[in-house]
C-alpha cells in the first residue's frame, strides 16, 4: 500500500532559521550558489536592487536614453547636504540630528555583520591564499580548530600509526599466536641491545644500503640501524616457479619482482629464521630477543648467512631472466 | 562344588570320576634335543607385503621432524644464570652528561629537586656490592649511574639527618604503586648512607630469605624456637665487609666476647670479624650477632638496614618445622632481628634508619601490611581509622610490627621533576624526542600521572 501524500510534511523543510552571528564551521569548498540563505538575510539578488528616488531614477532614464537630466542638486534632500556639510550639521535641527545620528549606527552595524558573512571570510582567505603564492582556488586552511592533518599521519599523530612502519612489520612477525604484547616487548629488548651494544664494524664487502649513515651513529638511533640492516638484505626479487612450464615436467624458473614491504618482510623472515636456529647464551624471557638482536648486529657487520641467501636469490634471479622471454614467446603464440 | 555322590550316606559314586589329567606326559629329564620348527622369518623393510584388504597407496603418514641440535658450544654451568642476573652500569653508545654529583653536602639540597645527580664511583662500587642494583631498573642505557633527585628523597635525607642528630632509629615504610620509585629511593637513601660514613646493611629481596632456597638450621637454647639461615648471612656477611670496608676496617673490638664459637683476638677490626663470619657458614650467625653487639656499642657509626619486597616477611615462610608446620616468617633469626629494629621494640643507641621496602608488582598479598599501612597513613593524615574486618584473618604478628611504622607514601613525579628526568634522557642521547611543555605533558599524563616507571616504559623502553 503506497503511503497517502501528507502536504503537511512539505512545509517541515522549510525551517526558519536565524543567522547566527559566527559561522559555527568552514566548508572547505564553497560554493556560493547552491547555499540557501538565511530567513532574515538582506539578500541583494538581481531583482531586489532598492531604486533610488524619483530624480535618481530620472537621471538614470537620461543616463540610458540619451536625453537631458534632471538636475539633480536641486531635488537633493536636506540629510544628503548635511553629510558632507559638518558645520550645517551643528546647526541643523534636533529632529534631523537624532535622524542622522541613527542612520550612521545602523550602517555601522550593516558593516558589521557584512564583514562577518561567511562569503567575506571565505574572500579575505582567498586573498591570503594568493598572497602566500597559492591559487585562490586552493583550500582554505583557516576556520579548522586542529588544522589538516599531515599525511601520511606521523607516527605520534594516531593510536593505529604509533610505530615506525618497520618496527610495526618486524613486531607483527614476532608475534606467535597473537601475543602482540609479547613480542612488543621483546622488540623493544632488541632495539635496547642496538642502543647499548658496542657500534657495528661494517664489511666493505658487504656493504650497507647507500645512504646509511656512519656506524658509529647507528647505536643511539635504534629504530634506523633496524631499518639499515633489513634493507641491505632485503632481496629485490623473489623467484616464481611455474609447474611444467620448462618441458618434461620440469618447472619453469622466473624472477618476479617485489614490493618494498614485500620484500622487508622476506628479510626479516631470513633474519628470524636464522636467529630461532641459534642456541641462547643464557635463561630467562628474553632470550629469543637477544638472539634476533644479535643476528641484526651480525647483519650488518656482514657476518650472517642472510647474505648469502640474498646473493644465491639474486643469482638465481639473473640466469632466470631469459625465461621471461620464453613465456612471453610463449604467450605471443596463443 | 556339588559332588556327584550323595554326601549325607557316604555312598559310593554311582559315576566313576574321571581320571585326571597328567600335565606332563613327557618324562621329566631327557638327553635328546627338541626339535622345534625355526621362529617365523622376520619380515624384511624392503618386502612389502599388500594384504588384500588394504589399499595401497593414499594413507595418512605423519612424519616427526627431527630434533635439529643447535649450533655452538653449549653454555657452561652457571652461566645462563650469571648472564640473566648480570649488571650493567654503563653504555658507552650515551653520551656524557654534565652533571652534580651527589654528595654529603647538596643531600639537604633542594635547588637539586628535578635534576637527575650523579653517583660517585666510590659509591657505586659500594650499592653493588650490596646488590642495591636491580636488573629491571635502566641503568645500562646511560653512561654512568645517575639518579632524580626528588621531593621525597629530600624528605627522606631530611628525616635521616634529624634521626642522626636525636641518635635514634629513622623507621620508614616506603610504599606506593607499582613503578612509583620505591626501590629507587632506597638506592638514593643507601647512597646517601654511604656518602654520610653509615655502616649499610641490604636485604636485596626478602623472597629469598623466605622461600625455602636457602638452607635453615635451629638456632640453639630459644624459646620460641629460631632458625637461622646460615649460607645466606655468611653471604650478607661478606657484602656488609666489602661495601662498609673502609669505615669497618677503623673500628676494633671493643668488648670480649665469651660466647664465640672460635678464639677471637682482641685487637681485630670488625672488617676482621665479619670476614671470619663470611668464611664459614656454621659460625656465621653467631658471629653476626658479635658484630651486632660491636656496632651498637658506644661511640659506632649509625647503621641503615634496608629490605625489599617486605610483604614476604608479613607471612608464613616455607619452612617446615619437625611437626611439619609452616615456620612463620619472624621466626627465622635473621628476619627478627630486622623486624625488631623496624618495630622499634630494639633501638639503635647509635642512630640509624630501618627502610622497609614494599613491593607491588611481584610479591604475595598481605593483608595485615595493607591494613596496618593504610591505618597508619590515616592517623598521620588525621582522618578516622579504617577498621579490621572481622570476617578477615590477619596475620597479627604483621600487625604487631607495623603498627607504629612511619609510612611514606610515593605518588607520581610532578611535571617538574618529570621535565628534568626527560632533559637528561634527551641529553644522554637515549631518548629522540624534543622535551617541551607538550611532551612532558602527554607523557605525564599517559604515566597514570607520572608514575616514573610508567614515563620509561613510554618514553624509552617499548617506544623509541
Amino acid at each position: 500500500m503506497s503511503p497517502r501524500l501528507n502536504l503537511f510534511r512539505a512545509s517541515r523543510s522549510l525551517a526558519i532559521r536565524s543567522k547566527s552571528s559566527v559561522s559555527p564551521y568552514q566548508p572547505r569548498i564553497f560554493q556560493t550558489t547552491a547555499r540557501r540563505g538565511f530567513a532574515d538575510e538582506k539578500a541583494t539578488g538581481p531583482n531586489q536592487d532598492v531604486l533610488g528616488h524619483v530624480s535618481e531614477e530620472a537621471a538614470d532614464m537620461g543616463d540610458i536614453t540619451g536625453e537631458t537630466k534632471p538636475d539633480l542638486g536641486q531635488g537633493t534632500p536636506v540629510q544628503e547636504i548635511l553629510e558632507r556639510d559638518e558645520k550645517g550639521k551643528e546647526n541643523a535641527p534636533e529632529v534631523i540630528k537624532k535622524e542622522i545620528q541613527e542612520s550612521t549606527e545602523a550602517q555601522a552595524l550593516s558593516t558589521e555583520a557584512h564583514a562577518l558573512s561567511i562569503e567575506h571570510l571565505v574572500a579575505l582567505r582567498q586573498m591570503e591564499n594568493i598572497a602566500a603564492g597559492k591559487q585562490a582556488s586552493h583550500e582554505v586552511t583557516h576556520g579548522h580548530k586542529f588544522g589538516v592533518p599531515d599525511l601520511p599521519i606521523p607516527s605520534m599523530s594516531n593510536l593505529h600509526y604509533r610505530y615506525d612502519t618497520v618496527v610495526d612489520q618486524v613486531t607483527n612477525l614476532i608475534m606467535e599466536h597473537g601475543k602482540l604484547s609479547k613480542a612488543q616487548r621483546d622488540m623493544s629488548f632488541i632495539l635496547n641491545h642496538l642502543r647499548t651494544a658496542p657500534p657495528p664494524q661494517v664489511n666493505p664487502a658487504r656493504p650497507l644500503l647507500p645512504g646509511t649513515p656512519p656506524p658509529s651513529h647507528l647505536p643511539l638511533n635504534p629504530v634506523l640501524y633496524l631499518t639499515a640492516a633489513i634493507d641491505s638484505v632485503a632481496p629485490l626479487l623473489r623467484i616464481r616457479s611455474m609447474k611444467g612450464a620448462a618441458g618434461g615436467g620440469t618447472a619453469l624458473q622466473l624472477p618476479a619482482p617485489l614490493g618494498l614491504r614485500q620484500r622487508r618482510r622476506t628479510a626479516i623472515k631470513w633474519i628470524l629464521d636464522s636467529a630461532s636456529k641459534k642456541r641462547s647464551r643464557g635463561s630467562g624471557r628474553g632470550q629469543f630477543a637477544q638472539r634476533v638482536a644479535e643476528e641484526i648486529v651480525s647483519v650488518v657487520e656482514g657476518r650472517s648467512a642472510v647474505w648469502d641467501r640474498r646473493q644465491l636469490i639474486h643469482k638465481t634471479g639473473t640466469s632466470a631472466r631469459a625465461n621471461l622471454n620464453v613465456m612471453a614467446a610463449k604467450m605471443r603464440r596463443r | 562344588m556339588a559332588s556327584s555322590g550323595c554326601w549325607k550316606c557316604l555312598l559310593r559314586p554311582s559315576v566313576p570320576v574321571s581320571r585326571p589329567i597328567i600335565a606332563n606326559a613327557s618324562a621329566s629329564f631327557s638327553t635328546t634335543t627338541t626339535l622345534n620348527a625355526n621362529p617365523p622369518k622376520k619380515k624384511t623393510g624392503a618386502v612389502k607385503i599388500v594384504k588384500p584388504h588394504q589399499r595401497a597407496g593414499s594413507s595418512l603418514k605423519i612424519k616427526k621432524k627431527a630434533f635439529v641440535k643447535p649450533a655452538g658450544r653449549p653454555p657452561m654451568p652457571g652461566e645462563r644464570k650469571a648472564l640473566r642476573k648480570r649488571i650493567v652500569l654503563s653504555n658507552t653508545n650515551a653520551l656524557e652528561v654534565p652533571m652534580t654529583d651527589l654528595s654529603k653536602d647538596n643531600l639537604l639540597d633542594e635547588t637539586l629537586v628535578g635534576k637527575v645527580a650523579g653517583l660517585p664511583d666510590v659509591v657505586v662500587d659500594q650499592l653493588r656490592a650490596v646488590e642495591a642494583f636491580k636488573i629491571t631498573q635502566g641503568w645500562g642505557l646511560f653512561r654512568r649511574p645517575a639518579i632524580l633527585v626528588r621531593e621525597d628523597s629530600v624528605k627522606l635525607a631530611r628525616m635521616l639527618e634529624a634521626a642522626t642528630e636525636k641518635k635514634e632509629a629513622c623507621r620508614v615504610l616506603l610504599d606506593g604503586q607499582r613503578g612509583a620509585g620505591k626501590s629507587m629511593l632506597a638506592v638514593h637513601a643507601m647512597a646517601s648512607a654511604f656518602l654520610k660514613g653509615w655502616v649499610v646493611i641490604n636485604i636485596p629481596e626478602a623472597q629469598e630469605l623466605t622461600t625455602a632456597t636457602t638452607d635453615y638450621s635451629p638456632v640453639p637454647n630459644t624459646t620460641p624456637q629460631l632458625y637461622s639461615q646460615d649460607t645466606y648471612v655468611a653471604n650478607l656477611l661478606s657484602q656488609i665487609g666489602k661495601a662498609n670496608n673502609a669505615v669497618l676496617s677503623t673500628l676494633t673490638l671493643s668488648m670480649e666476647h665469651k660466647d664465640a664459637p672460635i678464639p677471637l683476638q682482641s685487637n681485630i677490626s670488625l672488617a676482621r670479624l665479619v670476614e671470619l663470619g663470611a668464611r664459614d657458614p656454621d659460625i656465621a650467625w653467631p658471629l653476626f650477632n658479635i658484630f651486632w653487639r660491636e656496632i651498637t656499642a658506644a661511640g659506632r657509626p649509625p647503621v641503615m638496614m634496608a629490605m625489599d619486597g617486605l610483604s614476604y616477611f608479613m607471612q608464613y615462610s616455607e619452612y617446615r618445622n619437625p611437626d611439619f608446620d609452616l615456620i612463620h616468617a619472624h621466626d627465622l633469626a635473621l628476619v627478627k632481628h630486622l623486624m625488631d629494629h623496624l618495630s622499634g621494640s630494639t633501638k639503635l643507641p647509635n642512630g640509624g634508619a630501618i627502610l622497609g621496602v614494599m613491593s607491588r608488582s611481584h610479591a604475595p598479598k598481605s593483608l595485615a601490611a595493607d591494613l596496618a599501612i593504610t591505618q597508619t597513613e590515616e592517623r598521620q593524615l588525621g582522618r578516622p581509622r579504617t577498621k579490621a574486618d572481622p570476617f578477615t584473618k590477619y596475620d597479627e604478628r604483621s600487625l604487631k610490627v607495623l603498627g607504629n611504622v612511619p609510612v611514606l607514601r610515593l605518588q607520581g613525579l610532578s611535571r617538574a621533576e618529570a621535565r628534568g628526568l626527560m632533559e637528561y634522557w634527551a641529553s644522554s642521547g637515549v631518548m629522540r624526542t624534543v622535551v617541551d611543555e607538550k611532551t612532558v605533558a602527554e607523557k605525564w599524563t599517559l604515566a597514570g600521572n607520572g608514575i616514573v616507571g610508567e614515563i620509561e616504559r613510554g618514553a624509552l623502553k617499548m617506544r623509541i
